[in-house]
C-alpha cells in the first residue's frame, strides 16, 4: 500500500499543475496579508483607554434593542443576544476588545481560503481516477497483482493527503506571514466561545487547529464526491464541474431551502458546517450534532460504496 | 510441454451481443502462440479477458493453473502483457514509467530495471521523457515493462505495429528468445499472416468471435498453394489458353493481369506455352495470398466438413 500511494505522490508531482495550484495559493496568502497590512498601516487604529465604559454603552443599547424587537427573525434575535454575552463577559473578565490586529487574527481571516485548497484537492480527486483511463494507462495498472480495491484506496487516501499538505500550507504560510507582518499579541488571548446561552474561553491556537479542521469538512466531503464521480464515471470534467459549482453554491442554496422546507437538513451542505453547534445555531431547527455527524457518515458511505461498486465490476476498454 | 493458459470454453456478451463465441485453446510453455484475425475479429477482447481488463461472460481462462476470475491476484503475477497501445505516463521518464509499474509487484531489484532496458535496447533514452519518445521506443518501453517481473506468460497485442523493418524483427528475436531460453509462453495478435509466419510456432485463428482453426505454422503456410500473376496481352486469349493448359486450375483475373494457382516449377512450362501461342509476356510475379483469402480458405473448408 505503501509503494501504491508513492507512485501516486510521483504522479502528482511531477506534474505542472501541482505546483501551479502551489503557487497560487501561496500567492493568495501573501496577497490577502499585504492588503490587510495596507488597510492597518492606513487606518492605524487607536486604544481605547475606556473600552469598559464604551463597552457598556454598546451592552444597554443592544438590549433595548432586544426587548422592541418583536417578530424579528431568530437569527437576529440570536445574533444580538449572542453580542450582549460576549461582550458582558469581557467587562467581567477585563479582556480587551480586538487590542491589536495579530496573527492570530490573521490566520483565522486565512481560514476563508479553505475554499481555496478546496478547489484544488477537488482538481486532484476529480483527475486521479479518471486521468489512467484518458491516459491510457489504466490498462497497465490494473493488470498487476493489486486488486482493484487496493489501488482505489490508495488513491483516495492520496487525494486525503493532498488536502492535508493544502491545509498546512495554508495554516503555516500564515502563521509565519502573520508574525512577520502583525507580530504576536502582547498578552495572550483567549478566545471566547458562545454555546447556548454561555461563554466559555479556549486556547487560540488550539482554536484555529479546530476551526480549520471543521471547516474543511466540506471540502473533503465534496472532493470525496469528486473522487467518486470520477472512479465511476472516467469523466474528470463531470467531477470537477458538479464539485465546484456545489462548493460554491452548495451551502447558499441549502441556506436557502432550509428557511422554506425541513427536509432541507438531510441535504449534505446542511450538514457539513459543525461549526453551528459550537458557535450559533443550527441552520435548521431540531438539527443536532450527532445527527449531522450520522448524515456526513451516510453520504461519504454512499459516495466511496458507488465509487468501489463501479471501478471494481467495471469492464476496462480504454 | 505443458499447457500453461488454459482458455476454457470462453465466450463474451456485451448487451446482448456475443463477441466472443465458446473459444477454447492452449498456450503451452516455451512456444510462440499467435493469434490471428481480421480488425474486429475479437483478438483484442479475449486478450482483455485473459488479463481480467474485462469480465468473462462464461467459460474460464486459468494461467499457471489459477483462474483469472476468481484467484486474479495469483494468475496475473504470472503475465506480462501489452494490451492495444502502449501507453505510458507521458509526464515521465520511460526509467520512472519503470519504477512506478516495478513497485506494484513485489520485491523487483534495481538491476532487473537496468536489465530490461538493455534487453529492448533503450538505455540512451531511458531517462527522456516518454513525450519525447517515438511510437517504436514506446512500443519497447511496453516490453520492457511487461518484462520487469520474469513473467512466465507474455501477451502482447499486435506488437509490431508501429515498428520499422528493423525493429519487427528485433521484436521477433526477441520473442523467439524469450520463449526458447527462457521457456515463455508468449502469445501475440496480428492480422498479419506474414508476420506470423515468421514468428509463431503454432496459430490459431479467429473470426467473427469465434475459433476458426490452431495450426502448426508450417502446416497452415504449406497448405497454401502460390498463386503466380501473369501480366500478359491479349488478355481474354491468354485466359482461354491457360485454362485449356491447366484445366483443373481456377484462373482469376486480376487488374494487372491473370492469377494462375501454380507450383513453382511449373512456371517455365506456362510461359512457354503462352510465347509459342505469340502472347505477350510483361512479366510474371508470385503473389502471396492475403490473410482475407487464406481465412476464406480455411473457414469455407471447415464449413463443407460440417456440412458432410
Ligand atoms: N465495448 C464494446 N461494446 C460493443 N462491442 C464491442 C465492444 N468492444 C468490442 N466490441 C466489438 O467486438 C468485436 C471484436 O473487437 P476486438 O477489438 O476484439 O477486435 P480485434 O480482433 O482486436 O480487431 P483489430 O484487429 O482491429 O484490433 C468488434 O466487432 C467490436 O465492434
Ligand atoms: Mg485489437
Amino acid at each position: 500500500m505503501f509503494k501504491l500511494i508513492q507512485n501516486e505522490w510521483l504522479k502528482i508531482l511531477k506534474r505542472p499543475g501541482t505546483y501551479v495550484m502551489t503557487g497560487l495559493l501561496v500567492f493568495m496568502i501573501m496577497f490577502v496579508g499585504g492588503i490587510v497590512k495596507y488597510q492597518l498601516v492606513k487606518e492605524n487604529p487607536q486604544e481605547d483607554k475606556n473600552w469598559k465604559q464604551t463597552m457598556r454603552v454598546e451592552v444597554n443599547q443592544a438590549k433595548l434593542e432586544l426587548k422592541n424587537m418583536g417578530h424579528a427573525p431568530k437569527q437576529v434575535v440570536e445574533a444580538t443576544q449572542k453580542n450582549i454575552a460576549l461582550k458582558e463577559y469581557q467587562i467581567n473578565h477585563s479582556i480587551p476588545p480586538t487590542q491589536k490586529y495579530a496573527v492570530w487574527d490573521f490566520v483565522s481571516s486565512g481560514s476563508g481560503m479553505i475554499q481555496l485548497a478546496g478547489l484544488f484537492t477537488i482538481i486532484i480527486a476529480a483527475g486521479i481516477v479518471s486521468s489512467e483511463f484518458t491516459w491510457g494507462t489504466i490498462k497497465f495498472l490494473l493488470i498487476r497483482p493489486i486488486s482493484r480495491g487496493k489501488i482505489l484506496v490508495s488513491k483516495y487516501i492520496t487525494v486525503i493527503m493532498f488536502s492535508i499538505v493544502m491545509l498546512v500550507i495554508l495554516f503555516s504560510l500564515s502563521s509565519l506571514l502573520g508574525v512577520i507582518l502583525f507580530g504576536t499579541p502582547e498578552t495572550s488571548v483567549p478566545y471566547l466561545n458562545y454555546l447556548n446561552g454561555k461563554v466559555t474561553e479556549q486556547n487560540m491556537a488550539l482554536h484555529l487547529i479546530i476551526l480549520y479542521g471543521m471547516k474543511s469538512i466540506g471540502m473533503i466531503m465534496l472532493a470525496t464526491m469528486a473522487f467518486m464521480i470520477s472512479a465511476a464515471f472516467r469523466n474528470s470534467s463531470l467531477a470537477i464541474g458538479i464539485s465546484i459549482f456545489l462548493l460554491f453554491t452548495g451551502g447558499e442554496l441549502t441556506g436557502l431551502l432550509a428557511l422554506k422546507f425541513n427536509w432541507a437538513k438531510y441535504i449534505l451542505f446542511a450538514n457539513t458546517d459543525l461549526m453551528q453547534y459550537f458557535e450559533g445555531e443550527p441552520m435548521v431547527d431540531g438539527m443536532t450534532l450527532s445527527f449531522s455527524v450520522i448524515m456526513l457518515a451516510v453520504y461519504f458511505i454512499i459516495f466511496q460504496s458507488i465509487a468501489f461498486y463501479v471501478f471494481k465490476k467495471r469492464d476496462v476498454a480504454a | 510441454m505443458t499447457a500453461i493458459v488454459e482458455i476454457q470454453n470462453v465466450s463474451k456478451k456485451i448487451k446482448g451481443k456475443t463477441i466472443i463465441d465458446s473459444v477454447s485453446f492452449e498456450v503451452r510453455k516455451g512456444e510462440v502462440f499467435g493469434f490471428l484475425g481480421p480488425n474486429g475479429a475479437g483478438k483484442t477482447t479475449t486478450i482483455r479477458m485473459m488479463v481480467g481488463l474485462i469480465g468473462i461472460s462464461s467459460g474460464d481462462i486459468k494461467i499457471s493453473g489459477y483462474s483469472i476470475k476468481n484467484d486474479f491476484e495469483k494468475a496475473i503475477s504470472h503475465v506480462g502483457a501489452i494490451v492495444e497501445n502502449p501507453e505510458m505516463y507521458k509526464f515521465l521518464s520511460g526509467y520512472e514509467n519503470l519504477v512506478h509499474f516495478a513497485r506494484m509487484s513485489s520485491s523487483i531489484p534495481k538491476a532487473k530495471i537496468d536489465e530490461v532496458v538493455e534487453l529492448v535496447g533503450l538505455t540512451d533514452r531511458i531517462h527522456d521523457n516518454v513525450k519525447t519518445y517515438s511510437l517504436g521506443m514506446r512500443q519497447r518501453l511496453g516490453l520492457a515493462q511487461s518484462l520487469l517481473h520474469d513473467p512466465k506468460v507474455l501477451i502482447l497485442d499486435e506488437p509490431t505495429n508501429g515498428l520499422d523493418p528493423a525493429g519487427i524483427r528485433e521484436i521477433r528475436d526477441h520473442l523467439r528468445m524469450l520463449a526458447r531460453e527462457r521457456d515463455m509462453a508468449v502469445v501475440v495478435s496480428s492480422h498479419l499472416l506474414s508476420e506470423m509466419e515468421m514468428m509463431c510456432d503454432r496459430i490459431g485463428i479467429i473470426q467473427n468471435g469465434k475459433l476458426v482453426d490452431v495450426q502448426m505454422v508450417n502446416d497452415f503456410v504449406n497448405g497454401s498453394e502460390t498463386l503466380y500473376e501473369f501480366d500478359v496481352a491479349p488478355k481474354e486469349e491468354a485466359r482461354i489458353l491457360l485454362q485449356n493448359m491447366l484445366s483443373d486450375s481456377e484462373l482469376k483475373i486480376t487488374p494487372q493481369g491473370i492469377a494462375v494457382p501454380i507450383k513453382k516449377e511449373e512456371v517455365p512450362s506456362v510461359v512457354k506455352g503462352l510465347v509459342t501461342e505469340e502472347i505477350q509476356i510483361f512479366g510474371v510475379r508470385e503473389i502471396t495470398k492475403t490473410l482475407e483469402e487464406r481465412f476464406l480458405e480455411v473457414t469455407e473448408s471447415k464449413e463443407e466438413a460440417a456440412h458432410v
